[in-house]
């Protein structure tokens, strides 16, 4: 972390050192900068003057340079970009945690390198584009026709507008994956689970993290839920479909939750197939109604008798409807029950 | 009395500095199990910080600017401090400046009463652990079988037959237990336990240990006994989680059978107990606001919580 810390530090010392640099070789730049520059000193210097004469020249620009600093505050009030970045909702300071991406940002010019961007964001209906350039900073670097022929390629793929504009804005990096990338990860689910173009479209659409996510996760708890749990290739499907975050869960949660449903609950496995939902649930919740349910003999789950309580009426809801309609019971004696485990 | 006191609490939480400001004092929670207290001061301080944030904060400052040519006219600009922004420099508030402790550490597989000691209280929370003060536990045991670990999630590593044990076997053993520890304690002090000194010295109060380091056992008392299920309940000082796990496995030995614990369950934290805690439900600020309030009376109403004078033993 300190030696984190001390890279930022040393990036941003190296950094207003090349702004001197270059405000010293253009005089335009931002009037904000204002630099001691050593050349016009020298050549503003004329020999004849003796220096107890009156000053009548502006040496306003003359200032000390920017402090090294640890965050973008020190430079915020000075930097154009900066400000503009503030505008439009951009959260420098998740920014600055990466020592990376902050002397990536103060390089910047707004005008040249955001404008463009901004303007293309929002034409592909992206609502939020400080969000987005906070989740994914780098954007920045991509090159704008690489980003039209990326979202050229969902419209190839017969993706329509509305749904191109809700996978770029709920994951930012899909527009910095190259297209390549996006067609083998779109192609793997396909291929894997047999998905019909229409399907892979849907799911692409639900949770477009998914299509990102490292692949050999989704391998991996693929792997939990056809061996481990010992499900069938059309139940895998179907839970994909129903509830593709089940994928990007940590494998040992998922069965963790799954062997207390199954060894503790006695719920069959097609049930749970039936309401993928309840492999979502954290599995204190879901023990504590149970165990609740439990105490009140009403842990029953099989929807062929009297009494049944449905997996999904289990995990969702909060705590007052739970144990009003469907313990029957009071929260005070939930919270009462809560009290003795 | 009641009313007044909610109505100020709904003004003070309208305003973060305020709220901030009143953020002081011992709260008492529900400390679930499987959870360390590390975790559970992340998950307050995040919590608390989280919703002050939501609430009305502090507004930027302003940023004063001298603008134009210096030869002919100067203009001075009020602007909004930039530098000041919560998106330049983050949240107004931060987990990290939310000081927080516990007063008595519960181990992992723990769960029930914790008091936690936020901003200044965290001293008072310092104050009442040095001070020692008795606390109660129910631990759940099983018969017939030994684990590794003594708990629950241990590896299984010798069964027994239980069914000879009876419920009058166990009260015997934990009277014992019991006793040996009381005598423990009066030879600490190195008095006859038969004197008139011993009894002046118990009528002063519990005597309590002065190093940390020392468990001791006050009572101890199977409260349900349905074989091969059972519960002791245990007051005691000085106790830590494996102390108690293998004081459970002791007892399985010492009625010639095996046991490992269950669970282990903190009842009572001197004069807090579980109508005072809080659920995690319920961590939010405003029950927190409420419990402080709770917590701060009952430890204003007992001196003995922070400045305990009772015997104290070497």
């Amino acid at each position: 972390m300190l030696l984190q810390r001390f890279r930022v530090f040393l990036n941003l010392r190296q950094l207003s050192s090349i702004r001197s640099q270059e405000l010293q070789h253009s005089q335009e730049g931002n009037s904000a900068f204002k630099e001691p520059s050593e050349l016009d000193l020298v050549e503003n210097e004329t020999p004849q003057r003796s220096v107890l004469d009156e000053c009548t020249d502006d040496i306003s620009h003359v200032a000390p340079y920017l402090k090294p600093t640890f965050n973008f505050a020190a430079y915020v009030n000075k930097s154009h970009t900066l400000q503009e970045l503030v505008k439009l909702n951009v959260d420098l300071s998740v920014l600055e945690k990466k020592p990376e991406v902050v002397s990536f940002i103060l390089k910047l010019e707004f005008e040249k390198d955001v404008k463009d961007l901004v303007i293309f964001l929002s034409e592909i209906g992206v609502d939020d584009v400080g969000a987005f350039i906070t989740k994914n900073p780098f954007i920045l670097k991509a090159d704008l026709d690489n980003l039209h022929v990326r979202v050229n390629y969902l419209k190839s793929k017969r993706f329509t507008n509305g749904m191109i504009a809700s996978i770029v804005t709920r994951n930012p990096i899909w527009l910095s994956t190259n297209t390549q990338d996006i067609d083998s990860k779109l192609g793997f689910f396909q291929k894997e689970f047999q998905l019909t173009g229409k399907e892979v479209r849907a799911l692409a659409v639900q949770q477009p993290k998914l299509i990102t996510f490292p692949l050999q996760r989704v391998k991996l708890n693929t792997f939990v839920f056809k061996e481990e749990m010992g499900l069938r290739d059309d139940e895998v499907k179907s839970m994909l479909l129903k509830k593709p975050n089940l994928f990007m869960k940590s494998q040992a949660n998922l069965l963790k939750t799954f062997e207390f449903l199954h060894k503790k609950m006695n719920i069959p496995i097609e049930r749970i197939v039936e309401v993928p939902e309840v492999l979502m649930c954290r599995l204190f919740r879901i023990r504590q109604r149970h165990l609740f349910l439990d105490s009140l003999g009403r842990a029953q789950y099989n929807h062929r008798n009297p009494n049944y309580v449905s997996l999904l009426q289990l995990v969702s809801g909060s705590d007052v409807d739970f144990s009003v309609d469907v313990a029957k019971s009071s929260v005070q004696d939930f919270n009462l029950f809560l009290k003795s485990l | 009395m009641q009313k007044t006191a909610s109505k100020a609490l709904s003004v003070i939480t309208e305003d973060a500095t305020s709220a901030w400001k009143a953020l002081n004092g011992i709260i008492c929670i529900y400390k679930p199990a499987d959870v360390s207290c590390h975790r559970i001061c992340n998950i307050l301080t995040y919590k608390i910080s989280n919703e002050l944030n939501q609430m009305k904060c502090r507004p930027c400052g302003d940023y004063v600017q001298i603008e134009g040519d210096p030869l002919t006219q100067l203009t001075v600009v009020k602007k909004q401090n930039l530098a000041d922004h919560p998106l330049v420099v983050g949240p107004r508030y931060n987990p990290n400046n939310l000081r927080c402790s516990w007063s008595n550490y519960l181990g992992f597989n723990t769960s029930g009463v914790l008091l936690m000691g936020l901003q200044n209280g965290t001293k008072t929370a310092n104050l009442i652990r040095s001070n020692k003060l008795m606390r109660a536990y129910r631990v759940k045991g099983l018969l017939g079988r030994a684990t590794d670990n003594f708990y629950k999630d241990g590896k299984v590593v010798e069964r027994t037959t239980m069914g000879f044990i009876k419920s009058h076997h166990m009260d015997r053993l934990l009277s014992v237990i019991q006793s040996s520890h009381q005598r423990k304690m009066f030879d600490a002090t190195g008095v006859d336990l038969q004197s008139q000194t011993a009894y002046d010295l118990a009528v002063k109060g519990q005597i309590r240990p002065v190093c940390s380091k020392t468990p001791l056992l006050y009572g101890i008392k199977c409260v349900d006994y349905q074989p091969p299920e059972f519960t002791v309940e245990i007051h005691c000082v000085n106790e830590y989680e494996m102390y108690l796990k293998a004081l459970i496995h002791e007892i399985g030995l010492k009625l010639h059978s095996t046991a490992h614990c269950t669970g282990i369950q903190c009842i009572r934290h001197s004069y807090f107990n579980l109508d005072h805690a809080l659920l995690q439900k319920h961590w939010t600020l405003q029950h927190i606001f409420d419990n402080l309030e709770e917590c701060g009376n009952i430890i204003s109403q007992h001196e003995n919580m922070t400045n305990n004078n009772t015997i104290v033993i070497q």
